[in-house]
C-alpha cells in the first residue's frame, strides 16, 4: 500500500471507528434490546481508543512529511446539474492534531462516564449520543468540503442538546435543552446560507476550490466580495455554539446535563466548534476585513460580559461556564486579529484545563475537606483582595448589570421572543376560529 | 434476471407490474366490501398493500433497466396518456405502497375496522392510479375517486364532523376549479403551441385546484382540520403521495411558453405556506396540530419547487417529494402509536411520557430530525438539492426554504420536549413497542438513511424524470409505449441541443 493510501486508510479510520460504535450500539438500543453497560462502554470506548491511534499515527506521518496537508477523496456523494456534493477529507496541521485532542478527551470522559453514570437508567442514551457527538466531531473537523462540515456540525448540535436534556424529568434541563436548540438552529441560518454561497461561487462545496489548503498559510481563490460574504455567514453560524453575545444565554443553563457531557461540550470541544470553523476557513477571514472587525467586537464584548456575570455567580458550574464563554470569545478576538497558531494552542490548552475543571466541580467540597483534613484546619486566605477603585454607586450599578447577566436575556425576550411568539398565538387562534367558522360549529370539533 | 433484461423488454413488463399495483388493493378493497375478511381485516389490508409494494418496486426496477423512456398506453389526450410510465411515476410508486403498507401495519385495530380497511385500500388503488396517468380527464376522475374515501372515513370518525365540513368545503371547491380548469386547457391546450386567453384561465384554475389540494396559503386550513379530526390513517393518506403537486406536474409545467406565470404564483405562495406552516408548527397546542401544521410545510416546499426551469431545480423537489413522505409518514406513525397508548396528548406542558415509550421516542426523533434534513438521510440530500436548486435562481426562495427548516427543527424538537420530557407519573403504565409497530418504522427509517448514504440512483432516476417532464413541450419528446406515441422518433436522454434554449447543466450557459 502506498504511503497515500495508508494515510487515506488512517483518516478514514479517524471517522469511521466513533460511528461505528454508534451503530453498534444506538440501533439495537432503538429496537429496545440494548447492550450491557460493559459492552456499551467498550464498544464506545473502542470507536474512540481506535479513532485516537489512528489520529496519533496520521499526526506522526504528517510530521514526518513537513505537515504537508493530505486530501482525501472519498467520491462524490451525488451530482446533480452543477451542484456536486463530494465528500473530501483533509489531514493537515490544523486537524490532525484538533482530532487527537478531541478524541483524547471523549476517550477520557468515556472512561470517566462509565462509572459516574453507573446504573443509570440513561446509561446507554449517554454513550450513545456521545458517540454521536465523536462521530459529529471528527466529521466536522476532518471536513474538506462545507458539506461534509455541515453534517458533522449538525450531529454535534442534536448530541449537544439531547445530552443538556439528558435528565428529561427535569423541566428545567428540558427548558434549557430547548434553549441551546434554539440558538443553535437560529444560527445554523449562517452555515446554511454559507454553503449555498459558496457552491453558487466555485460550484463545489471543496475547500480546495475556495482556498488553498496549507494551513496557516491558505490562499484564498474567490473574489473579496465572496470572501467577505461567506465570511459574515460563518462568523454568524459561529456565535451559537460559541455562546457569543446576544446569543449566551444558553451556555450557563447547559450545565443541566450530566457533568462529564458537560465537561467534554461546554468546556473543550462544541464550544469551540466556532472557533474551529473560522480557523479551517482563515484564508477567507483574511480578505474579509468586516468578519474580522465584527469577530473583534463581539469577541471582546462578550468577554466583558462573560468575566463581569461569572463574578457574580453563586454556584460553581456557572462560573465555570462564564469562564468557558470569556475564553472562547478571546479565541475569537485571536482570530480577529488574524493570528493562526495562537488560537489554535488557547483552544487545546483552554479545553484541556476547563474539562478537568468541570469534571472535577461535583468533588469540588469533598476536596476542600480533604484538603482541611489534611492540613488539620481552615487553609487560610486564598489571597489579598484588592480593594476597588470604581465609587460604591458604580459598583452596585456593575453589581446589578451583572447579576441580571447584562439584561441580555431580557432584551432579546422582550425584543424578540415573545413578539414574535404572541403573533404566531395570535395566528394560530385566528386558524382555529376560522376552521370553526366553516364548520359552522362554535364548540369546536373532536378535540 | 431483470438485470440481464434487453431494455425492450423491461419496458414490456412495466405496464402489467404497474397494473398488478393497482389491481392489488383495488380487490382488497372488493372483498373488504364484501365482507370476505370480517375478522382479520389487517391481514387482508397487509395482504394487498404488501402485493402493491411488491409490484411497485418492479416497476421501479424494471424502469431502471430499461431505456429511460416513458411508457405510455392508450391514445393521447390534452397533453396526456390514460397510462402514463415515467421516472417519477416510478419512484412515486413505491413510495406510496410502502407509506400505506406502513399504516396498515403500524393502525391500533380500533382503527382497522372493515369499513375502513375498505376506504384505505380504495383511496390507496385510485392514488396508485393518479400516478400512473397524465390523462386529463382521468387526472380529474382520481382525483375526486381519492378524495370520497377520505370525507367518508373522517365523517364516520366520532366527532370528525367539523374536519369532514371543512375538508368538503375545500375539495369541492378545489373540484369545480379543476374540472373547469382541465376543460379550458383540454380545448385550448399549453403544452405543445403558447396557449390563448382560455388555456391561460384554464391554467390559472388549475393552479387554484393545487393549491387548495396542496393546502397552499390562504387554501390551507383543511390540513390542520383534517389531522385535528381524522384517523391518522385518513390524514396520511389524504396528505403524503402529494395529488395536488402531481396534478400540477402533469398540467401546469413543461408549457410550451416555459414556466407559466400561474406556476410561479403557485411556487412564490408555497413559499409563505412553508414559512407560515413552519411557524404555526411552533405553537400548537397537540400533537395532531403539531404534524399538520409540519406536513403543510413539508408538502408546501415540495410546490415551491415546481416552477423551477432546469432539471436540479425541479430534481430537488421531487427527492423532498419522497424524503418529506416516507419522515412525516414516520411521526405520524409515532405519534398514532403514543394515541393509542395515552389519548390525545397536549403539549402545553411537558408530558414526561419519555420512560412509558422510549422506544417510541427514539423514532419519533429521528423521523423529526429526518424531517429537517438530518445529515445521512435522504432528507439531507433533498434539502441541499432543493435549496442550492432554488437559490440559484431566486435568492429569496432558497433562504425562505432556509428559514422554514430552521423554524420547523425547533418545533420538532420543542415537541420532543414537551411530549417526552417531564416528570412521569408515577402509576403510569410501561407500554413496549409492539412488533408491528417497530418492524414497519425500523424499515421506515433504514430507507431514508439507506437512500442517503447511497443517493445516486433516485436522484439520477429523478433528474431524467425531471429533464423528460421539462422537455414535454418539445414535439420530438414523447416516449414510447402501446398507443399512438410509440410512433414518435426516440431521442436520448440527456440530448440537450445546443441552442440557447436547451437545459444548461453547467453555469455559465445561456438560459432560456
Amino acid at each position: 500500500m502506498t504511503s497515500h493510501g495508508l494515510l487515506a486508510l488512517l483518516v478514514i479510520c479517524q471517522l469511521a471507528a466513533p460511528a461505528f460504535a454508534l451503530v453498534a450500539v444506538g440501533l439495537p438500543a432503538l429496537v429496545g434490546r440494548a447492550p450491557s453497560e460493559t459492552l456499551t462502554r467498550r464498544f464506545v470506548g473502542g470507536g474512540f481508543g481506535a479513532a485516537f491511534v489512528a489520529a496519533l499515527l496520521t499526526l506522526a506521518a504528517l510530521a514526518v512529511r513537513g505537515f504537508r496537508p493530505e486530501v482525501v477523496h472519498l467520491g462524490s456523494w451525488f451530482s446533480v446539474g452543477h451542484h456536486d456534493a463530494t465528500i473530501e477529507l483533509v489531514a493537515d496541521a490544523l486537524s490532525v492534531p484538533y482530532v487527537c485532542f478531541s478524541t483524547g478527551l471523549c476517550l477520557l470522559v468515556n472512561l470517566f462516564a462509565g462509572k459516574y453514570l453507573h446504573r443509570e437508567p440513561g446509561f446507554t442514551r449517554f454513550f450513545v449520543l456521545l458517540a454521536l457527538f465523536g462521530t459529529g466531531m471528527n466529521l466536522m473537523v476532518l471536513a474538506g468540503s462545507i458539506d461534509v462540515l455541515f453534517a458533522g456540525w449538525e450531529f454535534v448540535g442534536i448530541s449537544s442538546t439531547l445530552l443538556i436534556g439528558f435528565f428529561l424529568e427535569r423541566g428545567n434541563a428540558v427548558r434549557a435543552a430547548l434553549r441551546a436548540f434554539t440558538t443553535y438552529r437560529v444560527c445554523d441560518v449562517g452555515l446554511l446560507t454559507a454553503s449555498v454561497v459558496i457552491h453558487r461561487a466555485v460550484g463545489s462545496g471543496d475547500f480546495e476550490r475556495l482556498f488553498g489548503i496549507d494551513w496557516p498559510n491558505g490562499t484564498c481563490l474567490v473574489p473579496a466580495t465572496t470572501a467577505t460574504v461567506i465570511s459574515l455567514l460563518l462568523v454568524f453560524a459561529a456565535l451559537g455554539k460559541t455562546a457569543q453575545v446576544p446569543f449566551s444565554g444558553w451556555l450557563p443553563r447547559a450545565m443541566e446535563g450530566p457533568t462529564p457531557s458537560s465537561a467534554i461540550f461546554y468546556g473543550a470541544l462544541s464550544i469551540h466548534a466556532g472557533a474551529y470553523v473560522l480557523l479551517r476557513c482563515e484564508a477567507l477571514l483574511e480578505q474579509a476585513f468586516l468578519a474580522r472587525a465584527a469577530l473583534i467586537v463581539i469577541g471582546a464584548g462578550t468577554a466583558v460580559h462573560a468575566s463581569l456575570v461569572g463574578r457574580v455567580q453563586t454556584d460553581l458550574k456557572s462560573m465555570l461556564a462564564y469562564a468557558s464563554m470569556a475564553q472562547a470569545s478571546l479565541i475569537l478576538v485571536e482570530i480577529g486579529l488574524g493570528w493562526r497558531v495562537i488560537p489554535l494552542v488557547h483552544v487545546i490548552s483552554h479545553a484541556v484545563l476547563r474539562s478537568l475543571q468541570i469534571l472535577r466541580s461535583p468533588s469540588a467540597l469533598h476536596d476542600r475537606h480533604e484538603l482541611e483534613a489534611a492540613l488539620g484546619g481552615h487553609p487560610g486566605s486564598a489571597g489579598g483582595q484588592r480593594r476597588s477603585w470604581l465609587p460604591a454607586r458604580w459598583e452596585a450599578a456593575l453589581y446589578r448589570i451583572a447579576i441580571e447577566r447584562g439584561y441580555e436575556e431580557m432584551l432579546v425576550g422582550d425584543l424578540v421572543v415573545r413578539p414574535i411568539h404572541r403573533l404566531l398565538e395570535r395566528a394560530a387562534a385566528a386558524e382555529r376560529r376560522w376552521i370553526e367558522w366553516l364548520a359552522g360549529d362554535r364548540a369546536g370539533g373532536r378535540r | 434476471m431483470i438485470a440481464n433484461m434487453s431494455p425492450e423488454t423491461a419496458g414490456s413488463w412495466i405496464l402489467p407490474a404497474a397494473l398488478a399495483a393497482v389491481a392489488a388493493p383495488l380487490f382488497g378493497s372488493l372483498l373488504a366490501a364484501l365482507g370476505v375478511a370480517r375478522r382479520v381485516p389487517r391481514r387482508l389490508a397487509v395482504t394487498s398493500a404488501s402485493i402493491a409494494l411488491a409490484a411497485a418496486v418492479a416497476v421501479t426496477v424494471l424502469w431502471q433497466a430499461g431505456d429511460g423512456r416513458a411508457v405510455t398506453f392508450g391514445e393521447k389526450f390534452g397533453g396526456g396518456w390514460p397510462i402514463h410510465i415515467d421516472g417519477l411515476t416510478a419512484a412515486l410508486l413505491p413510495s406510496i405502497a410502502f407509506i400505506q403498507l406502513a399504516i396498515v401495519l403500524v393502525a391500533p385495530r380500533r382503527d382497522l375496522e372493515e369499513e375502513m380497511v375498505m376506504r384505505t385500500l380504495l383511496c390507496t388503488a385510485a392514488t396508485l392510479a393518479l400516478v400512473c396517468t397524465s390523462h386529463p380527464g382521468l387526472l380529474v376522475l382520481l382525483w375526486i375517486v381519492t378524495a370520497v374515501p377520505i370525507w367518508l372515513s373522517t365523517k364516520a370518525t366520532p366527532g370528525g364532523r367539523t374536519a369532514a365540513r371543512v375538508f368538503s368545503i375545500y375539495l369541492a371547491f378545489g373540484t369545480v376549479c379543476l374540472t373547469a380548469g382541465v376543460a379550458m386547457l383540454v380545448a385550448d391546450p399549453p403544452w405543445e403551441r403558447s396557449s390563448g386567453l382560455l388555456g391561460v384561465v384554464g391554467g390559472w384554475l388549475v393552479a387554484v385546484a393545487v393549491m387548495t389540494r396542496e393546502g397552499i396559503f390562504p387554501f390551507h386550513s383543511w390540513y390542520l382540520a383534517l389531522f385535528s379530526g381524522a384517523p391518522m390513517s385518513t390524514a396520511l393518506t389524504a396528505t403524503m403521495p402529494q395529488v395536488g403537486a402531481y396534478t400540477a406536474v402533469r398540467l401546469l409545467v413543461g408549457h410550451a411558453d416555459g414556466v407559466a406565470s400561474e406556476l410561479e404564483v403557485l411556487s412564490q405562495a408555497a413559499l409563505v405556506t412553508t414559512v407560515y406552516g413552519a411557524a404555526l408548527a411552533l405553537v400548537q397546542r397537540d400533537l395532531r396540530g403539531f404534524i399538520g401544521a409540519l406536513s403543510l410545510s413539508q408538502s408546501a416546499v415540495v410546490l415551491a419547487g415546481l416552477s423551477g426551469t432546469l432539471p436540479m431545480e425541479l430534481n430537488g423537489a421531487f427527492c423532498l417529494w419522497l424524503s418529506s413522505g416516507v419522515a412525516i409518514t414516520g411521526i405520524g406513525l409515532v405519534i398514532w402509536a403514543l394515541e393509542s397508548r395515552a389519548g390525545p396528548i397536549p403539549l402545553d406542558s411537558l408530558q414526561g411520557r419519555f420512560w412509558d415509550a422510549p422506544a417510541l421516542a427514539g423514532f419519533f426523533l429521528l423521523f423529526g430530525m429526518a424531517t429537517i434534513g438530518l445529515p445521512g438521510t435522504f432528507s439531507f440530500v433533498a434539502g441541499d438539492i432543493m435549496v442550492s436548486g432554488t437559490l440559484d435562481d431566486q435568492l429569496h426562495a432558497g433562504l425562505m426554504v432556509i428559514v422554514s427548516t430552521v423554524l420547523s427543527g425547533i418545533a420538532v424538537m420543542r415537541c420532543w420536549f414537551h411530549v417526552f420530557g417531564g416528570p412521569s407519573a408515577v402509576d403510569s403504565p410501561r407500554h413496549a413497542i409492539l412488533r408491528r409497530e417497530k418492524v414497519p418504522m425500523t424499515v421506515l427509517f433504514l430507507a431514508l438513511v439507506a437512500a442517503g448514504l447511497n443517493p445516486r440512483p433516485i436522484v439520477l432516476m429523478l433528474e431524467r424524470a425531471a429533464a423528460q417532464i421539462l422537455q414535454r413541450s418539445r414535439p420530438e419528446d414523447h416516449g414510447h409505449g402501446h398507443g399512438a406515441a410509440a410512433e414518435h422518433p426516440r431521442i436520448p436522454l440527456f440530448s440537450f441541443p445546443p441552442d440557447p434554449c436547451g437545459f444548461p447543466e453547467k453555469k455559465g450557459m445561456p438560459r432560456c
